[in-house]
């Protein structure tokens, strides 16, 4: 849907071995990160950048934010701000 | 259903044979209301199918007639029963019997005893009578066994019954018999002769009195038996002197002839609704032979989700394990006098922990004890007798003078908590009754705007609103925050009323004392705002320490002693513009002659992001479309 367009996501790493980065988004799919450091795995990273296909992205900017970290309540925001609430976000 | 009731057994029982536990069989069940009793009694007709018999149930046993467990045709065994003699008609009191059949039919064809007096009575020599004995057992024996208990002789001589010569006369006149001991439990007005063997676990300070009736004095001590039994004893004026001195606590004693009379529950908070009145004639004789059976405290421990819902001032037990050990604080009482002051945690299965205030030599003793036991990296269990229940702050228990300590006793509540304890209940979370200032607990949040206050006129009822608003310190107040405070110990709470120096010393109007040191105390004027606008509050201590991250006295020698405004206006510019949870107690109050709203931030807790956003996610949820 967003494929091409610049997205942000938060991926929970689960592997990384330098250029790709493994990791599950907060409503439990697989995601691809390409371009990203070596990370710890368990930790939350956000990503910005550009997506590639509808599982993968090109990091340009990201933040660790560490292992603790409320996913759940992350997704809510991201499903109402992508849904009912577009109109404030974008 | 054949069953055989014990042959003879009520003859023997009007005979003084109290220790055979005879089978026998209900054939009636009355329920007796006489106007000096307080509780109902059951009169029973007690059968051995050839006899009958009335007697008397113990009213620890009238719930199995309400229950039906008893009724009409039951068969029962007598377990532990006694005979007295009363106006020459024996009355038998069954005190414990077990239920064996629970219906049945009426065995036998049972008649009333007639009671046998001497003139009716041949007068056999022991001999004859034995021999007849001998042949009226052998009569029965040879009926019994397996045969219908129908072919025996509807009227029947009791073979146990004692020889007329001897009754009322010679050696053996009841009146010096020595009276049975019977469990506490089992007194009772009607009981004729008793006697008690207990520990006394409590003694009263004598006590003067002045009424109607001229002066008096009088004092009581309570008693605690083998089977758990409490009662209270009381004397008064010559008794008081006979018996004082004699009694000590700890000790056992056998008690006699006193009378029973119904306990005044305003004072008397034992579990028994008698209490015994000593006269001249009671006898109280000391048992020096120590009696392992009689334990030497007995315990009502409650848990402590129960003492959150205590009075104020009651007296109760309560056991736990002790999770925290704070230091001993000296503290100053009122009299001038210092005191030392601890304060514990316990914890146990019920999900909630308490604070244990010990005072005095407590702290020194078990206390350090504790603290030594927690430094080494144990928990040990501790049991309060008599803690006395304080509502100050939240619910909490202080040691009084009466108060008894056991560090890890010996009982199975004991061994129950270390074994919940050690089995996971270590790393159960538990709520602190003794923390909560405000009603309701903090489950019932109230979440508020900043202008909700106003436009919903918060404050305005004659009780206050306590609310929940997430706002941020704009401003704080810098030219007076704090006051200089009285340190002093009023019971177990801090004086705090403001006092003003004169010469090198503070004195307290209150306590009407000098001192060399004053506490400092925060008094906060400060604004809090949020998206929906800016209101004025005021903190004190406890929320001051929250906001400033600091000590009133601290920031005091900085700003007053040390003079350093840079760094104190630094300490203040950090701390504005934090978000705070605040929790709000709003009441109007009169000021001069207006009605002013006061606002008083109780606790100002850090946002916790994660409950935070899940509480506006719902909230958004709740949005009306």
């Amino acid at each position: 849907m967003h494929v091409g367009k610049k997205v942000r996501a938060v991926v929970h790493v689960t592997q990384s071995d330098g250029e790709i980065t493994t990791g599950k988004s907060t409503d439990e799919h697989q995601l691809i990160v390409k371009g990203l450091p070596h990370v710890s795995l368990m930790s939350y990273v956000e990503v910005i950048g550009i997506a590639e296909s509808d599982q993968s992205i090109r990091a340009e900017t990201w933040t660790n934010f560490g292992n603790t970290f409320d996913a759940q309540s992350y997704n809510q925001v991201c499903q109402l701000a992508n849904g009912e609430f577009k109109g404030l976000f974008l | 259903m054949a069953v055989n009731l014990t042959p003879n057994a009520i003859a023997a029982i009007i005979a003084g044979d109290v220790n055979s536990k005879p089978l026998v069989q209900i054939l009636d069940i009355k329920l007796i209301a006489a106007a000096a009793q307080p509780k109902e009694r059951y009169r029973l007709l007690l059968s051995d199918a050839v006899s009958s018999q009335h007697a008397m149930l113990a009213t620890q046993l009238s719930d199995r007639v309400k229950s039906g467990q008893v009724r009409k045709g039951s068969v029962v065994q007598l377990i532990d029963y006694i005979c007295t003699s009363s106006q020459n008609r024996k009355i038998i009191v069954v005190l414990n019997m077990e239920t064996i059949i629970r219906e049945c039919e009426i065995i036998g064809n049972p008649k009333s005893l007639v009671e046998f007096d001497s003139t009716a009575q041949k007068p056999l020599p022991n001999g004859s009578l034995d021999h007849s004995t001998r042949v009226s057992n052998n009569r029965f024996n040879a009926q019994n066994p397996g045969q219908s208990v129908q072919s025996f002789p509807p009227t029947v001589q009791p073979p146990y019954q004692p020889p007329p010569n001897y009754r009322n006369h010679g050696p053996m006149l009841k009146n010096d018999a020595p009276a049975r001991i019977i469990p506490i439990t089992a007194l009772n007005p009607y009981q004729g002769r008793w006697a008690i063997k207990a520990r006394v676990t409590a003694k009263g300070d004598m006590r003067r009195y002045n009424n109607a009736r001229g002066d008096g004095k009088v004092f009581s001590f309570d008693l605690l038996d083998s089977d758990g039994g409490e009662i209270r004893v009381t004397c008064f004026n010559a008794v008081v002197d006979r018996f004082y001195d004699a009694i000590e606590i700890g000790k056992v004693y056998l008690i006699s002839k006193g009378s029973l009379k119904p306990a005044q529950k305003n004072f008397n908070h034992l579990k028994n609704e008698w209490e015994i009145f000593l006269e001249t004639t009671s006898t109280v004789e000391l048992c020096p032979e120590e009696d392992g059976s009689i334990p030497r405290q007995q315990f009502s421990f409650r848990p402590i989700s129960e003492i959150e819902n205590a009075e104020n001032n009651s007296i109760l037990d309560v056991i736990g394990i002790v999770i925290s050990v704070n230091p001993s604080v000296p503290i100053m009482r009122k009299n001038g006098m210092e005191t030392q002051r601890r304060i514990l945690n316990l914890k146990d299965g019920s999900g909630k922990s308490v604070e244990l205030t010990l005072w005095g030599e407590f702290c020194n003793r078990e206390g350090q004890k504790l603290k030594e036991m927690i430094d080494s990296g144990s928990f040990p269990v501790l049991a309060v007798k008599a803690g006395k229940v304080n509502d100050f702050n939240g619910k909490s228990i202080g040691s009084i003078s009466s108060t008894q300590l056991f560090i890890d006793p010996d009982f199975p509540e004991a061994r129950g908590l270390r074994n919940w304890f050690d089995r996971g209940g270590k790393n159960v979370a538990s709520v602190s009754i003794s923390r909560e200032i405000m009603p309701g607990g903090s489950k019932n949040e109230i979440r508020k705007t900043v202008s909700q206050i106003k436009d919903e006129g918060l404050g305005r009822s004659d009780k206050p609103d306590w609310v929940t608003v997430k706002a941020t310190i704009s401003f704080i107040k810098t030219d007076t925050f704090c006051y200089t405070a009285c340190p002093l110990m009023i019971g177990d709470r801090q004086c705090n009323k403001k006092v003003t120096k004169s010469g090198n010393m503070w004195t307290c109007d209150r306590c009407n004392q000098e001192f060399e040191e004053c506490d400092y105390r925060y008094l906060l004027q400060a604004q809090i705002q949020d998206h929906t606008g800016l209101t004025w509050v005021t903190a004190f201590q406890e929320s001051g320490e929250e906001i400033l991250g600091c000590s009133a006295k601290e920031l005091y020698l900085l700003k007053y002693e040390e003079q350093d405004d840079d760094k104190f206006g630094g300490i203040i510019r950090s701390r504005l513009f934090n978000q705070y949870l605040f929790r709000l107690k709003i009441k109007e109050e009169m000021y001069g002659d207006e009605q002013r709203v006061k606002i008083t931030i109780v606790k100002a807790d850090n946002v916790n992001h994660s409950s935070e956003s899940r509480y506006m996610l719902d909230l958004i949820s709740k949005f009306s479309r």
